[in-house]
């Protein structure tokens, strides 16, 4: 079978013009797919998680019910459980998790608290002037990247969206576009960009600062290594523009000022609004990470980091986000969905995962599975089953189902822990 | 024994990337993310040659990886997102969520130790030794 038009889930670009050619149950070619997405694609099959859980010390294989009950039972006990993940998963499978939060008075955070979560800080504090991706492509002729590097991370951004596409006002393509990159190191990125601009680690906030300073035409020095000369040019170029966009990266959320860097990026688009057409979009990292935020404020008001124990909905990072609760030795269970945090958080973190009840709902052996109690296999949101998610500007796409599945999606594995539950 | 302090920054590669969807168990995994990426004068510094062993340290702990080299400045050494860099990450995320994922200060040297396993790495979380 060929199916035309498949959205890929792996990042935040969410490519909707995937071609997938399935052959005897299994993805035999991926046209259009990046080298991500292919690997996503053509591997779906291999490496496959199993129901397991741990019995008189033992990790055992069982069926797939008991694997259910056995988690609703360590959810029921918990007094204090954690929820994490969701952001490989589709929005009815974020949404029951809330539900399931609320129903255990569970924590409930997103893989947004160790990528975008300073940047919803930030706008929290300040606001975002944003556009969507389309916008970009048919208007942008100044595209700044800061702290990111699509071309190994969003390989099909720039042809799609960024560098390369011809679109309603911008016909001539690359040729019609500035691009400007800003980062510590060069990367594969700066092959694309006309100016590259290295900054030095850690002090984004102070060259944002400078260029806000340049904007409101004050006299800027050199700043984080980047000399004064050069600021005024870029200045020059953002007020000059008809239609500026910054895409930024990890770059700024991971690094020392975190939220303050990006606010300083959000007032410096609002900011040149007074000149131009300016706007900033995040560069989010997992398929539907961006989803989970909407699902979560949907349905608590908060886009992660919520916690149920006093049975309404309680925001706070930092306290309530993942990594903390953990680091902390707070939580006495975990149910980890459609993400890895032992392959991304700091190993102080995961250590606390391996020493109480974890219970993982995943397609694959994730390195989590292997430190879990039990685990749940689960169908893969996009090619096993159907769902929305939503792009890194905030467009929802419809996934579809290519290939059928032995295992369950995750909204039906979830719909079956709250049954149980319940009971 | 020569060290070199840096400034560590983690972050995705295409061979990440790709190795991650084969499988994070699977070889191809920990020779793409096992490794740290630096100059090449920070490399003869401390006496390591491509594909070496090399120790990270700091103040949250260590690891032991492959030295490649790359055109990064002297002083910056790169890790991609993995287990291995996640053993010298700290967990404080000062109130925000976020640990400092990027920009944390370390010591590199060049070492006979022996790369972790997966398996291994497995072991040291759950506290088997």
């Amino acid at each position: 079978m060929i199916y035309k038009n498949i959205v890929c889930t792996l990042c935040g670009c969410l490519c909707d013009d995937i071609e997938v050619v399935t052959e005897g149950g299994r993805v035999a070619d991926a046209k259009n797919a990046c080298e991500f997405s292919k690997s996503k694609f053509l591997n779906h099959a291999k490496n496959r998680a199993k129901p397991i859980i741990k019995k008189n010390g033992e990790l055992v294989e069982v069926p797939i019910e008991e694997a259910l009950d056995e988690a609703a039972e360590v959810l029921k006990k918990a007094d204090f459980p954690l929820i994490y993940g969701l952001s490989s998963t589709e929005t009815d499978a974020q949404r029951l998790a809330v539900e399931l939060a609320e129903l255990i008075g569970a924590s409930i955070d997103n893989t947004t608290s160790v990528c975008h979560g300073p940047t919803i800080l930030a706008t929290q504090d300040c606001g975002a002037a944003k556009c969507t991706l389309g916008e970009v492509k048919n208007r942008a002729d100044l595209v700044i990247f800061w702290g990111c590097n699509p071309a190994e991370a969003h390989i099909r951004h720039a042809t799609r969206y960024s560098i390369t596409p011809r679109g309603l006002y911008t016909e001539s393509g690359k040729r019609g576009r500035e691009i400007v990159y800003m980062d510590v190191r060069e990367t594969k990125t700066s092959k694309m960009a006309d100016i590259f601009v290295k900054v030095k680690p850690g002090q984004d906030y102070e060259l944002l600062s400078a260029f806000r300073a340049a904007v409101k035409g004050y006299d800027v020095g050199d700043a984080a290594g980047v000399p004064s000369e050069t600021i005024k040019r870029l200045v020059d170029k953002m007020k000059s523009c008809k239609f500026g966009v910054i895409f930024f990266g990890l770059g700024l959320t991971m690094t020392g000022g975190r939220h303050m860097s990006i606010n300083a990026a959000l007032r410096l688009v609002r900011d040149l609004n007074d000149h131009t057409k300016f706007t900033i979009i995040p560069m989010r990292g997992h398929g539907n990470v961006s989803g989970s935020n909407d699902v979560m404020t949907w349905c608590t008001g908060y886009p992660y980091a919520v916690n149920f124990s006093k049975g309404y909905p309680v925001y706070n990072p930092g306290e309530f986000s993942a990594v903390d609760i953990l680091a902390r030795g707070e939580c006495d269970a975990a149910l980890i969905i459609a993400s890895d945090p032992v392959a991304h958080f700091p190993a102080e973190a995961s250590k606390h995962l391996a020493r109480i009840p974890t219970i993982v709902i995943d397609p694959k052996v994730s390195l989590t599975s292997l430190i879990a109690k039990i685990v749940i296999p689960s169908a893969m949101a996009g090619i096993e089953c159907d769902g929305t998610a939503y792009r890194m500007d905030g467009i929802p796409l419809r996934l579809s189902k290519v290939i059928d599945s032995e295992f369950l999606p995750d909204r039906e594995i979830l719909k079956k822990i709250i049954e149980k539950v319940k009971a | 024994m020569n060290y070199m302090k840096v400034i560590l920054i983690s972050g995705r590669t295409v061979k990440q990337g790709t190795s991650l969807e084969m499988g994070k168990t699977s070889e191809e995994y920990s020779n793409n993310v096992a490794v740290i990426m630096m100059n090449e004068n920070d490399m003869k510094k401390i006496g390591a040659k491509e594909d070496e062993h090399v120790e990270v340290r700091t103040k949250f702990g260590s690891a032991v990886v492959r030295c490649k080299e790359s055109r990064i400045d002297r002083g910056i050494a790169f890790m991609p997102y993995g287990p291995w860099v996640n053993m010298v990450i700290g967990a404080d995320t000062q109130g925000t969520g976020m640990p400092n994922s990027k920009g944390v200060e370390a010591k590199i040297l060049a070492t006979d130790k022996d790369v972790s396993t997966i398996a291994n790495v497995i072991k040291w979380i759950k506290g088997i030794k």
